[in-house]
């Protein structure tokens, strides 16, 4: 099978995790070819069974590799918050222009860029894999299992739910820290608690039955103030599929 | 006439360059970085210090530990707070874990492939697997140095204003310590491979780091000592780049493994110090080409300087204890030296929140030097060989850069 990775406006975090599965890259190649990876190769393909993309459409150029990506991919993967949510540089709720303006010092957009949003937002995409950075197991098992035909499992629980399968210290209750768990879909196996400190909400809100009013009367109950909670909200997801 | 490059490969982000020629003859060329704004200084303006080192985090997944080292550095410089010697050494193990991580990644998986005529290093895998192998091993444990310090190979949370979330235990050091022996061999084994390395890329001849070997207090450069960077580098937007350009005193200038050996050589471990001895005619030189020459003399560094570390710390034994911090008013600047170059946080901080920020990093820094370097290899080529060739070697000397485009895009105006 042939896979392409195409990476839009992001930290490279999303492409680099791929190379991060070591070993276990051997076992994917098994499988796949990869035809077009510019953070690894300098090749460039054609058609692919399967793509992955990263980052967020934020310029002209972003959205015609995009468009490209999805006419020429058979299963196309939205790879990561910055595609399926728009994560952190999607988060300053400005107008383009007073953006550009204070980054750049004039309201002219001669590189054409575009209000950063989701990849999600343009396209439709066959499979959504959140996460700042995505879990690479949760890939590893994706590609294998569509390379066997298999429709990848998507996680459908909180972070809360890995965090007392290993045992950790609830942060919110016992620490007061602002853990935003019980409203994030799980998956990375609660990382940040393992550190002790409380989950930012990396991998977007969990769909379905939540309740982020409750998080928010538990935390503003805890001292921290509205703008606080809201900010903390939609740091990773001002967008939502 | 102007040739446009197709986009940079094997480098991180998205960039290309535009060669200008006129009448026959190379008048210009410009880098232009077409990856999109990020705007990650307006994101962090009036959010509480405390979440800002793991946002700033994002900017780079390649060098987040570095950010947010940086950005913990600022704060606690513009909130009075002192850490003890143990969190010192363990931030500088994990920035040393990033170093390894950082350029075992560009000479193995990035580099390697041009000195074998592979297009990658997958298909490089296929005739030399031992090679690549090696490379991931290096890598691999650079990452697990990342987990332990940073809380994750990548955008982990862990480093924070006064300590740490959680702190590595005894085994986990011992750990350190044993693998950073047993892979030093490896490293060593690399220095032989990258010093067959050309002359390209033309010769920089300013040179800037921090005044510490991964921190420090204020910049050093080959013409004067310690300054800070808004007294000499001046910041500059282009209408063809997200990124900005840097000049120091008007003048290009080199950030990175090159110009931290150039004017640091006297930090380094033994081994590696013998190393640069042996290679100090050619690194002396300035040809940007041996920026790659000087990331693997570091990889010996790093491996060394991490067994120290863990050493010292096992040695002396330390207490868990993180400095508490009070929000208040004050402005800071953190320096650290990511893997390729300087990097800059700049906050100034009200009633615990961030009301003005500024991040400089090593691919803007060197943004300038990169378009002089690529200048001089297309007047070098231009005529004298096939346009594919030209077009090769321009890819080649932008990598030697070791270009970290994500980095470089998201400027606030000061």
């Amino acid at each position: 099978m042939k896979l392409g990775v195409f990476e839009l406006t992001d930290c490279g975090g999303c492409a680099l995790n791929f190379l991060f599965l070591y070993e276990r890259l051997f076992d994917v190649l098994e499988f796949y070819e990869i035809e077009e990876f510019h953070m690894a190769t300098r090749l460039e393909g054609r058609h692919f069974d399967v793509g992955l993309v990263t980052g967020t459409v934020s310029s002209h150029r972003d959205l015609e590799v995009l468009r490209e990506a999805r006419n020429r991919s058979d299963y196309l993967i939205a790879l990561g918050t910055c595609a399926t949510h728009g994560c952190l540089q999607a988060s300053v709720e400005l107008p383009l222009k007073e953006k550009l303006k204070a980054v750049y010092g004039d309201e002219g957009n001669p590189m054409r860029a575009l209000d950063p949003k989701p990849v999600v937002e343009y396209v439709t995409v066959d499979l959504a894999i959140p996460g700042c950075p995505y879990d690479k197991n949760e890939l590893f098992q994706a590609l294998i299992d569509i390379a066997k035909g298999i429709e990848p499992v998507r996680p459908d629980y909180p972070v809360c739910l890995e965090c007392k399968l290993n045992e950790y210290e609830c942060v919110l209750v016992k620490k007061g820290l602002p853990c935003l768990g019980p409203i994030t879909l799980g998956g990375c196996n609660a990382v940040c608690p393992r550190s002790g400190l409380g989950c930012i909400g990396c991998r977007g809100p969990l769909p379905g039955e939540v309740n982020p009013a409750g998080e928010f009367e538990v935390l503003k109950g805890l001292g921290y103030d509205e703008e606080y909670i809201m900010r903390k909200f939609k740091t990773f997801a001002r967008w939502e599929p | 006439m102007i040739i446009e490059t197709r986009e940079f490969t094997r480098v991180e982000g998205n960039g290309k360059a535009e060669i200008v020629i006129e009448g026959n003859e190379v008048k210009d060329v410009r880098v232009k970085i077409v990856e999109g704004p990020r705007f990650f200084e307006l994101l962090t303006l009036g959010r509480d210090f405390w979440d800002v080192p793991d946002l700033e985090a994002r900017i780079c997944a390649i060098c987040y530990l570095s950010h947010s080292v940086a950005s913990v550095l600022a704060i606690e410089r513009a909130l009075g707070v002192e850490v003890p010697e143990e969190t010192r050494l363990l931030r500088e193990l994990g920035l040393i874990g990033e170093l390894i991580e950082s350029h075992s990644l560009h000479l193995y998986l990035l580099v390697a492939p041009d000195l074998f005529g592979y297009p990658d290093a997958i298909r490089l895998a296929t005739k030399h697997g031992e090679l690549v192998k090696e490379g991931i091993a290096l890598k691999a444990f650079g990452n697990r140095i990342r987990d332990l310090i940073g809380g994750r190979e990548i955008h982990g949370i862990n480093v924070k204003p006064g300590g740490f979330g959680r702190w590595p235990g005894r085994e986990e050091l011992e750990a350190i310590e044993w693998e950073a022996k047993a892979l030093l061999t490896v490293a060593k084994r690399a220095v032989r491979l990258f010093s067959g390395i050309g002359e390209y890329g033309g010769r920089a001849e300013l040179f800037v780091a921090t005044d510490g070997y991964l921190t420090g207090d204020s910049l050093i450069s080959n013409v004067e000592r310690n300054f800070q960077y808004f007294e000499r580098i001046e910041e500059r937007p282009l209408v063809y780049s997200f990124a900005k350009q840097s000049l120091y005193s008007g003048k290009p200038f080199l950030v990175g493994s090159l110009a931290r050996l150039l004017l640091k050589a006297e930090s380094l471990t033994p081994t590696a110090k013998r190393l640069f001895e042996e290679n100090r005619e050619r690194l002396e030189a300035g040809w940007v080409s041996y920026n790659n020459l000087a990331q693997v003399i570091e990889l010996v560094y790093a491996l060394e300087r991490a067994g120290e570390i863990a050493k010292t710390l096992l040695d002396k034994g330390f207490e868990p204890e993180n400095v508490p911090v009070e929000a208040g008013d004050g402005e800071g600047i953190g320096y650290v030296e990511a893997p390729r170059g300087v990097l800059v946080h700049h906050y100034r901080i009200a009633d615990g929140k961030i009301e003005y920020s500024n991040i400089i990093t090593p691919t803007a820094f060197n943004h300038a030097m990169m378009e002089g370097a690529l200048l001089w290899e297309a007047r070098n080529l231009y005529g004298n060989a096939p346009e594919d060739e030209l077009l090769r070697r321009l890819e080649e000397t932008v990598r030697a850069f070791d270009p970290c485009i994500s980095c470089s895009v998201h400027f606030v105006r000061g």
